[in-house]
């Protein structure tokens, strides 16, 4: 992964909407009467958009493409005479991909953080309950999208859907907005999904506006969602595997 | 110029031909274009839906409206038309494919600006004059004022061709580009917002480095007869400049061109 170095950094910059939200969020609190908008000042919308975009560039994940692509290619045939489950393949890319992103991401977190005048939370156990509810995420997203990827098995338009399912992701994780701010019914309907717990609470720990409570309440949600998702991809691998194999023999 | 226009219309039958044989391909097109729209409006209802906000960056909801609805026609412009062949620039200097666009008696950026068609994304183009008719609904427009925005657009349309072909034509140098278009896909994301929803250094950025002002605030703004002369008049030379350049790139890209093959 080392050798995409440019590339890391130029994927890690095309990830803009948190700070285009950033941008727009800030200006209206600093037109705001009061300077504020729900009791968020531009620095404290500053705090909450570099958050988002920290955790979401440590849940990107690209497997469905790659599935997609090697499904259609036939480039799937070899790795299944590994003895190895091609996921943990693809996992492993994912992980390292992250090691190598982590300092330009660093780097240019410090920089934004400078410029926006953000500040992150002073409580140590905010980390590490964050990175811990990423690395959940990391792990749904991964699943959720490694079965979308399998729908290559059937159908073209395996992309497309994944478009959609970001979109999903992204609202009711909070990239627009932090989730208070969004109507009351998408509130009460995010709970039950685990889009909320993976982008938009562990940025609000970074932001210092969650208890630790809420983190553990959250972890337990995921877990169950990734439980449900890794019974999901396996029924789905293999139906898609039957349905392969008649095609290519 | 005659010749140009009949190589056009069978390029577009060519590639109708060619994408009617994946008819699946169209639900997946559709859903995509759904996601797009979804999301503009998304961050656009939830900027105007706080209690006490009436306008961003002094836009009323339906005005900033029309701002997305141009955004998401750009979008639908640059899917079916742009997109399709740009990405084939990098491709055909990879494999040596070129040699074969440069040998043929047309010009050859008018053959890899028009060569292909993604016309299963053309829903974006119908929403977006959709949002715009919407919008424009709720609003005092007059005739010179979609006259101007009319002549403003063409200007946008130019300068966002101008910049993916820019971008698409390093490919002759660097081989991989496709990495750029998405770093370009990143900033236009900023589109969406009227630019005077944006902190005052950031409005500049926009405007003078990366001329996303002049793709939807400015032909938003001469459809509402917001829009003051000097930036009316600026957005098509900007466009004329960026075209003379971009040209001037290209053949000088086209000379430096060595075949990927022997």
């Amino acid at each position: 992964m080392a050798e995409y170095r440019a590339e890391v950094v130029i994927w890690m910059l095309s990830g803009t909407l948190s700070l285009v939200m950033m941008l727009v969020w800030m200006a209206q609190a600093a037109a705001a009467p009061g300077g504020q908008i729900r009791g968020y000042a531009p620095a404290e919308f500053a705090t909450y958009f570099l958050s988002t975009w920290l955790v979401s560039q440590l849940l990107v994940v690209w497997v469905a493409h790659e599935l997609d692509f090697e499904i259609r290619q036939g480039t799937l045939s070899p790795q299944l005479l590994r003895p190895v489950d091609p996921l943990w393949l693809h996992f492993a890319s994912h992980v390292a991909e992250r090691l190598v992103r982590i300092v330009p991401l660093l780097a240019l977190l410090t920089l934004f953080t400078v410029m926006s005048g953000a500040s992150f939370t002073r409580e140590w156990w905010a980390y590490p309950a964050a990175l811990g509810l990423a690395a959940l995420g990391f792990g749904v997203r991964f699943l959720y999208e490694y079965t979308l990827g399998l729908l290559a098995f059937w159908t073209e338009s395996s992309a497309s859907f994944q478009e959609v399912v970001w979109l999903v992701y992204a609202a009711l994780g909070g990239m627009f907005a932090p989730l208070s701010f969004y109507p009351e019914w998408v509130q009460r309907l995010s709970v039950w999904t685990p889009f909320p717990y993976m982008l938009g609470l562990p940025a609000q720990l970074l932001a210092g506006k969650a208890t630790l409570a809420q983190a553990g309440r959250g972890a337990l949600v995921m877990l169950v969602w990734l439980a449900a998702f890794w019974l999901l991809r396996g029924l789905v691998w293999r139906a898609g595997l039957r349905k392969y194999g008649a095609v290519g023999a | 110029m005659r010749r140009y226009f009949r190589l056009a219309r069978i390029f577009l039958g060519a590639t109708l031909a060619a994408q009617l044989e994946y008819r699946a391909n169209f639900v997946g097109a559709v859903l995509a274009s759904l996601g797009e729209v979804g999301v503009a409006l998304l961050g656009i209802s939830i900027l105007f839906g706080q209690p006490g906000v009436t306008q961003v960056g002094g836009w009323s909801f339906r005005a900033a409206l029309l701002v997305t609805g141009f955004f998401m026609l750009t979008e639908g412009v640059i899917s079916v038309f742009i997109q399709p062949n740009m990405s084939r620039i990098a491709e055909a200097v990879r494999t040596g494919s070129m040699d074969f666009t440069l040998l043929k008696p047309i010009d050859a950026q008018f053959n890899v600006s028009t060569r292909n068609l993604n016309l299963l994304r053309a829903p974006d183009l119908l929403i977006g004059l959709g949002l715009i008719a919407y919008a424009a609904s709720a609003l005092t427009v007059t005739l010179p004022g979609v006259l101007a925005a009319l002549m403003l657009y063409a200007s946008a349309v130019v300068i966002v061709y101008c910049i993916w072909l820019g971008l698409s034509t390093t490919a002759f140098w660097f081989v991989k580009t496709q990495n750029v278009t998405e770093l370009f896909n990143g900033v236009f994301g900023a589109a969406r917002f009227p630019v005077t929803a944006f902190p005052v250094p950031v409005r500049a950025m926009l405007t003078f480095v990366i001329p996303v002002a002049f793709i939807t605030t400015v032909p938003a703004q001469a459809l509402t007869g917001t829009l003051s002369v000097p930036v009316a008049l600026t957005s098509p030379l900007v466009a004329a400049a960026l075209f003379v350049a971009t040209r001037l790139f290209w053949r000088r890209a086209v000379a430096s061109y060595t075949s990927a093959s022997s």
